[in-house]
């Protein structure tokens, strides 16, 4: 189990202060769920973390190390939000998975661990030899996610990895995600905008607005007696909220 | 090389273009390579009898001061020119490949470096830049094709980095970055595979540049020195002897016009028939305009549909999509059937590859040139859309269909401002004046809820949010007066806050004009908020038809009481899973013989697997195609599938 901390990180872009002085606690084996509107800086957050921007304050902290950013093993692994741009359209869905074992199986170890990985995640084995092209988006962000666990991390960084799936496959991701992380004992930095789904993954919830958090706790919390006005807006724009309202009148 | 990139070469040399600079550029080479040794002899042979003589039956291109045949020696000659143009393109290649990649292997203070280096040397004319390395290596061939090649690298070098850093942008290198692959293994693997293509076809170009280049400083003496000849050389022979024999510089000249052109043409055509897609991998179907794949205009089928009544705004039957695949071409969409009326909101839910997008091509035509679409009827406001390219249809999809997709962000031109952007559309389809487009796209912008239209329509697409680019992309469909807006997953890459913003805007929208709104969602909370009536798709097929009311409680299939099940709510029970729905979704190139959900379906009996059940009107008012419908029992646990008795 492993903990990832920030301590007061900033992240810039020229002159844009996209994270600002976040101060974030990942716990080990549990899952941190942080919420926030496009452009608050979540993604931002979670590339300084895997080492894909540099930060310009603050330190990030595995377990009280520095992450370690370089070298063939990454104890961070990251799923993408967008399906149709993280995955090589040149490279087939085992090629792309493969690249993300680590090394020291031989070709058939690979090759079966490749199976075992698209079964995990609801694909046919037999589509190793698929490209990008041939799946439908649901279906890529499936391969994504089996690619980040292919990597055996010790935290997972998730951002936004449902917002493009459907429903059906949502429900089995957010359940696999839960499996994973009890047994393997992943902490796991879950991001989405999506409050219904961050409910159900995260025990502990962080709020994001403009580069800095305005509201974190324990999830049970901050989504029964939301403490800051951007929270309770966010409540009120969860889909489906307005339907059950309607339906009761 | 993959399929598709196959597809696209073959594609090039089915234009004529490709066709004649393929065939030309083959004879070229094929006289570099075979050529020298038949002639070899005649090119040489000295006839002190004929010299400087005119063409004749003997030499048609007349001799030189040694009497030495012309025609020959130009032919001779192809081998030293192109060997030497192809060496030096090598050259060019090399280096600027090196340079080009060595922002992105060197890290960033390195790299701007070798950027910076590079900006300097384009500054520089190649001509200038190719005397100036002339003179460093020396007069002679080896110098020449050394100063060419390098004078060329700066732009090509160029190129390779505005390409990578296009392609290293994408996630799927910063994935392979987080998964610890190095960095020269991500260029060979990742960068350099998704840029082969523009830099192949700028090669080819640059072959025919350099080309030329090589005869120009062989014509100033710089190049190949005698006895050796090219065709620069040659030329350079024959405009001192010009008065004599015209035809002793005509032939070389043809010569190098002839095989620059075709090098050129061949490149230039392979660019064409890549398209942009290649250069840029923006999937095709992101073009907003359906007008845009314009083709041959054939008569217009004008006549207003028999017998739809008159409030159909959208009337679709029976309709297929299929795709050639290697093994017999898959249906994706199989036999959709169903009507939208002025001003009604209908939602399609469904599985992701349930073929939800694809009926929202087929209904603008925006399915990709492979696929095929078939229907038994597919009309928009009583046209028929199936047939032709007619001008007329075109202006309906333009004006009367509005689409709106799911990346903002690619459904836009970056480099032009938003508002001349939706000026455009007018411009196309109405044939307003510049000012009177540009006044309606401050309006419409300001119809969308954009706050200050004026100024931002001044602005460019990355200025704007993703949720003002998704509300700008709703107001280019509102540049005409659409009868129908098309919205596939318009909200799925927006926050919640913004969803609810566009949600609230397209339902606005429909109410205060009447418009009809098809919204694609997998999500059946988001439909369930603005539709009336919603599709629910499987495997190709709509399987139910039901009002949104009754999605909750008065759902009659199996799968759509699944799906709604599935989607996570703010009461959903924490301490066990989700409900999900076991299995796949069917492939669609593996269909089974009956009810396509009857592997995931838990009321499955023997009749499901061996019938395909026909989407028709259930007692209850609405559409299902189940042979067990009905409603919901209320506990789902206790019912035995075995008990349930057949409904017809
Ligand atoms: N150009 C194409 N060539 C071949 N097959 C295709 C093509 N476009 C789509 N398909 C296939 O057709 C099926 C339906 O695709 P479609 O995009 O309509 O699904 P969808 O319901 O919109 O899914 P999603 O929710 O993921 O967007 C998929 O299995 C897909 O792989
Ligand atoms: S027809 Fe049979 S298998 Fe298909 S949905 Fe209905 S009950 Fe299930
Ligand atoms: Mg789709």
């Amino acid at each position: 189990m492993s903990e990832l901390l920030f301590e007061d990180v900033t992240v810039r872009y020229g002159r844009l202060t996209a994270v600002d002085g976040v101060t974030l606690r990942v716990p080990a084996g549990g899952v941190l769920g942080l919420v926030g509107e496009s452009g608050s800086g979540k993604s931002t957050l979670a590339r300084a973390a895997v080492g894909l921007v540099p930060p310009a304050g603050g330190r990030i902290l595995l377990d009280g190390e520095p992450v370690r950013a370089h070298g063939r093993h990454r104890p961070l692994q990251m799923v993408f939000q967008d399906p149709y741009s993280s995955l090589d359209p040149r490279m087939t869905i085992g090629e792309t998975i493969t690249e993300a074992i680590p090394p020291g199986m031989s070709r058939a170890q690979r090759r079966t661990e490749v199976a075992r990985l698209l079964e995990l995640v609801h694909l046919d084995p037999g589509r190793a030899s698929a490209y990008p092209g041939q799946l439908s988006g649901g279906q890529r962000q499936r391969v994504a996610l089996a690619r980040a666990i292919a990597g055996r991390p010790r935290v997972v960084i998730a951002d936004e990895i449902t917002s493009a799936l459907d429903v059906s496959i949502q429900g089995a991701i957010l359940n696999l995600v839960r499996e994973l992380q009890r047994e393997l004992g992943l902490s796991i930095l879950f991001i989405s905008h999506n409050l219904a789904v961050v409910r159900y993954v995260a025990d502990h919830v962080a709020i994001m607005l403009r580069g800095r958090v305005v509201e974190q706790g324990p999830a049970a919390r901050v989504l029964s007696e939301p403490g800051h006005e951007y929270t309770r807006a966010l409540l009120d724009a969860v889909p489906g909220h307005r339907l059950t309202a309607r339906s009761a009148t | 090389m993959n399929r598709r990139t196959a597809h696209r070469w073959l594609r090039v040399l089915r234009t004529p273009m490709g066709r004649t600079a393929a065939a030309l550029v083959l004879v070229v080479l094929v006289l570099a390579v075979v050529g020298p040794a038949p002639w070899n002899a005649r090119a040489d042979a000295v006839d002190t009898a004929n010299i400087l003589a005119g063409p004749s039956a003997q030499h048609w291109a007349g001799t030189d001061n040694l009497g030495r045949d012309i025609a020959f020696r130009v032919l001779e000659a192809t081998r030293l020119s192109v060997g030497l143009a192809l060496a030096a393109t090598a050259i060019g290649v090399v280096a600027g490949l090196l340079l080009g990649t060595a922002p992105w292997l060197l890290g960033r203070r390195l790299g701007r470096l070798v950027t910076g280096a590079v900006q300097i040397a384009i500054a520089f004319p190649g001509l200038l830049l190719a005397l100036f390395f002339a003179v460093v290596f020396g007069v002679g061939a080896t110098g020449a094709a050394l100063a060419i090649g390098l004078a060329g690298a700066p732009t090509f070098a160029r190129l390779v980095q505005t390409l990578l850093a296009g392609v290293a942008a994408r996630d799927f290198v910063a994935a392979a970055r987080i998964a610890g692959v190095g960095r020269l293994r991500i260029l060979v693997r990742h960068l350099l595979p998704n840029i082969a293509e523009p830099l192949v076809v700028n090669a080819t170009i640059g072959a025919g540049g350099a080309l030329l280049a090589f005869a120009g400083l062989s014509f100033l003496g710089l190049g190949v020195q005698a006895p050796s000849y090219d065709w620069g050389r040659l030329l350079y022979d024959g405009i001192g002897v010009l008065y004599v024999n015209p035809a002793a510089a005509i032939a070389p000249a043809l010569a190098v016009l002839v095989a620059g052109l075709a090098l050129n043409l061949l490149g230039e055509s392979v660019a064409k028939g890549f398209g942009m897609d290649a250069l840029v991998g923006l999937p095709a179907s992101a073009s907003p305009s359906p007008a845009a794949a314009a083709g041959p205009a054939q008569p217009a089928a004008e006549r207003p549909a028999d017998d739809a009544p008159d409030d159909v705004v959208l009337d679709v039957r029976d309709l297929t999509v299929s795709f050639p695949a290697a093994a017999g071409p898959i249906r994706p969409v199989r036999g959709v059937t169903f009507s939208i009326r002025r001003g009604e909101a209908v939602g399609v839910v469904g599985e992701s590859g349930s073929g939800k997008s694809l009926t929202a091509l087929a209904v603008s035509r925006l399915v990709d040139a492979a696929g095929r679409v078939d229907a038994d009827r597919l009309h928009l406001l009583g046209t028929d859309l199936r047939e032709g390219d007619s001008a007329a249809q075109r202006r309906l999809l333009g004006s009367s269909l509005a689409m709106v997709f799911q990346d903002p962000a690619s459904s836009f031109n970056p480099t032009q401002r938003i508002g001349r952007q939706l000026a455009e559309t007018s411009r196309h389809h109405h044939g307003l004046g510049r000012r009177a487009a540009f006044a309606r796209a401050v309006d419409r912008l300001r119809a969308v809820r954009i706050t200050d239209p004026d100024r931002r329509a001044r602005q460019y697409p990355h200025e704007f949010s993703g949720g003002m680019r998704q509300r700008a992309m709703i107001g280019m469909g509102l540049m005409g007066s659409p009868a129908l807006i098309v919205a596939d997953e318009p909200t799925t890459a927006l926050d919640v806050t913004v969803q609810r913003q566009v949600l609230d805007l397209l339902t606005a929208i429909r109410t205060s004009d009447a418009v009809a709104l098809l919204l694609i969602s997998h999500d059946v909370a988001v439909v369930s908020e603005v539709c009336d009536r919603v599709l629910v798709m499987y495997a190709g097929r709509i399987v139910e038809d039901l009002p949104t009311d009754r999605l909750t409680t008065g759902a009659l299939h199996p799968y759509t009481r699944a799906l709604t099940a599935a989607v996570p709510r703010m009461d959903s029970p924490l301490d066990r899973p989700l409900p999900v729905i076991p299995g796949r979704p069917v492939d669609p190139a593996d269909v089974p013989p009956g009810c396509a959900y009857a592997a995931r379906c838990p009321l499955a009996s023997q009749r499901c697997r061996d019938e395909d059940p026909p989407l028709a009107r259930h007692p209850s008012g609405h559409r299902v195609a189940c042979w067990h419908a009905r409603p919901e029992p209320a506990h789902a646990e206790a019912v035995r599938p075995a008990s349930v008795v057949e409904a017809s």
